[in-house]
């Protein structure tokens, strides 16, 4: 038995392989994670490593080649086909990089579907939208096209749809990587506000350095496993997270700095008072 | 379902194209089942209208309109005698070339006693022929050829006054033109022959049963006149099979039409559907949103195209007036099931599409 809080994601030795034969991808390689409700958890890794792998079976729209996962107490990894769609619907919220919202409908509408789906009734359903996305300070977009939303306004609506069915786990794929880095904090605190007061557990992919800052825990995930916390650095430049053993390095009034490229050194080096403030990050 | 109109009405212009493309191809539906049963209905004007249920012709002839039939002498005297018989009406009938000023223009002679009837059942302006040579002339045939009451038409050399003319006779082949029976028997020097014998039974006795009685008479072919009907319209099969391959081919074309936009959409869209596939929505609503989609493009082209379909048959009704266009309920109730058979089959492929969507593949770029 366990003393501390029963955990909302249990995930234990899961694996994905694509293909089968000698062009087989082996995507995941027995990855095992718990998160506790209220926890913000942040899966890196360079691009390719698995991360849209893991999180799509966690979010049961990918059946994993092996391993456990459980949910407040249910194992998807042993539920049928047929009952797959319901568990996305009620038990997860999803939000994407491109916030995949449907460019037909208001935002109000975007929002309100995701209940309908649930069961809500109509009206109940747009109520609920509404309340949510007031809350989210979309009060006065509530009918305009996605076309017609900026970027953060558009992931915000994201979320809200992701909220509307009071799912216990949030599941984030790169929610920040089509954002200004404004947008892109003030999305991460209101994730962050989200989990804090709503007690909900939030699972974010993403590459983008910048969101450790709110995470409770980062884990890296490298050629489909868990490793431990590299020496990362922070791209001066573009701002992605590289590896200091990988990355391209330069020196400048004493300090190190790591680029993702050679075209991020060159264009520090022309002028590098103009990224003086971005320091490397430090992990161990 | 909102969700369905939504992204129909997003992209207006395509709606709107796409429901003038359903139109016309419900309009060419409707347009060519309206012609295919005014066909039917021009071949078998005569007998439908003609007195009696059983109809004899001569042995071996198995049409009104097609073949020349001609009854043994005597026959309708031993008709009569059949107990059960209450009344025969022969007729003689006989393809002619009319001369109209400089035009020959063929119809269909029909020739009939007055005082027993057989002759035309409307008559639109003048009286039944009385006098020796006198003819009812078929209105539109007249109307089309300047020909009017108290106008003489000539066959082979031979004078017959109009004092007549007939509605309901027109025919896109040959109309009807009526002759007192006894001036078409001196004219085609048969006296005393008919092609047809109309015989109506005595009330209480059914048709069925007075064929019975009289299939035993020599020389002759008794039908009941529904089946002389039936008989005739196989005759004209050849003319109708081009016009319902037409019709095929426009129900092909606008299911193509509808298909292609909704397919079209459907792909456009397939990211916005593998979204709600991730989301939770099952894939019955998703055939739901592609099929409410269809239906409504299919429900306003085909309300439109039966529009248009009206105002075609009227313009034909104005320009070829020998052509009857007949868009009875029936006609239009099956344009419409045409309709609806259209945007299933065209949902039919999008909905293949949504259900193979991956859920996964929303995390994809
Ligand atoms: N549907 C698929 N079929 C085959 N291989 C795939 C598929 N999806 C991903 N992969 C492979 O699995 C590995 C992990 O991919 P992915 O999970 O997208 O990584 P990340 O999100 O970290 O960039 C990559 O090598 C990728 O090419
Ligand atoms: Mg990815």
């Amino acid at each position: 038995m366990r003393t501390e809080r029963a955990a909302t994601l249990r995930v234990q030795n899961l694996s994905k392989r694509y293909g089968s034969g000698e062009t087989a991808v082996q995507a995941v390689k027995g990855v095992s994670l718990e998160v506790s409700p209220g926890e913000i958890v942040l899966i890196m890794g360079p691009s390719g490593s698995g991360k849209t792998t893991l999180l799509s079976m966690l979010g049961a729209l990918l059946r994993p080649t092996e391993g456990r996962i459980e949910l407040d107490g249910l194992v998807l990894s042993e539920l049928s086909e047929g009952r797959l769609p319901d568990i996305r619907l009620r038990h997860f919220g999803f939000v994407f990089q491109d916030f995949n919202l449907l460019s037909a409908l208001s935002a109000l509408d975007n929002v309100a579907i995701v209940a309908e789906l649930a069961g809500l009734g109509r009206k109940a359903a747009r109520a609920r939208a509404r309340a949510l996305l007031e809350e989210l300070g979309l009060g006065a977009r509530l009918h305009f096209l996605p076309e017609q939303l900026s970027g953060g306004e558009k992931q915000r609506v994201a979320i809200a749809r992701a909220l509307v069915n009071e799912p216990a786990l949030l599941l984030a794929d790169e929610p920040t990587a089509n954002l200004d880095s404004h947008h892109g904090h003030e999305t991460m605190r209101l994730l962050r506000r989200i989990a804090k007061e709503q007690g909900k557990s939030v699972l974010i992919v993403s590459h983008d350095a910048r969101i450790q800052d709110i995470a409770d825990r980062v884990l890296w995930l490298e050629d489909g496993e868990f490793k431990e916390m590299r020496s990362l650095a922070t791209d001066p430049v573009c701002g992605m997270t590289v590896e200091r053993e990988k990355a391209v390095s330069a020196q400048w009034e004493g300090k190190s700095y790591y680029f993702c490229c050679r075209g991020c050194r060159e264009e520090f080096l022309a002028g590098p008072q103009r990224f003086g403030k971005a320091t490397a990050r430090e992990r161990e | 379902m909102y969700v369905a109109l939504h992204n129909l009405l997003h992209d207006r212009l395509r709606f709107a194209l796409n429901v003038l493309g359903v139109a016309l191809a419900v309009m060419l539906v409707l347009f060519l089942l309206g012609l295919e049963q005014g066909l039917r209905l021009q071949v078998t004007a005569y007998l439908r209208q003609a007195p009696g249920s059983i109809a004899v012709t001569q042995a071996g002839v198995d049409s009104f309109g097609g073949g020349s039939s001609l009854l043994p002498p005597g026959l309708e005297e031993d008709l009569r005698q059949v107990p059960g018989v209450a009344k025969v009406v022969p007729v003689l009938t006989q393809t002619a070339i009319f001369d109209l000023h400089d035009k020959k223009i063929f119809a269909f002679l029909i020739g009939y006693d007055p005082a027993l009837g057989g002759g035309p059942w409307r008559i639109g302006e003048g009286r039944e022929p009385r006098e020796r040579g006198e003819v009812v002339f078929d209105r539109v045939l007249a109307r089309l050829h300047g020909v009017r009451v108290g106008d003489t038409v000539e066959v082979q050399g031979q004078k017959f006054p109009v004092v007549g003319l007939s509605e309901g006779t027109a025919s896109w082949m040959t109309a009807l033109v009526f002759v007192r029976k006894a001036d078409l028997e001196s004219y085609l020097l048969t006296p005393g022959l008919s092609s047809l014998a109309l015989v109506t039974p005595a009330p209480g006795v059914a048709p069925e049963a007075l064929r019975a009685r009289l299939k035993g008479l020599p020389g002759v072919e008794v039908w009941l006149k529904s089946e002389l009907i039936e008989s005739d319209l196989r005759l004209y099969q050849a003319f109708f099979k081009p016009v319902r391959l037409m019709s095929l081919i426009a129900f092909l074309v606008g299911t193509l039409v509808v298909g292609l936009v909704i397919y079209s959409a459907t792909v456009e869209r397939q990211r916005e559907y593998g979204v709600l596939k991730a989301l939770g929505a099952r894939n019955a609503r998703l055939y739901g949103l592609v099929l409410a989609q269809a239906l409504a493009v299919a429900a306003l082209g085909s309300l439109s195209g039966i529009l248009l379909g009206f105002a075609a048959a009227r313009l034909v009704l104005a320009l070829r007036p020998q052509i009857l266009v007949a868009l009875e309920p029936g006609v239009v109730g099956l344009t419409l099931l045409t309709g609806l058979f259209m945007a299933l089959l065209a949902a039919w492929l999008p909905a293949r599409l949504v259900a193979g969507l991956a859920p996964a593949e929303v995390f994809r770029r």
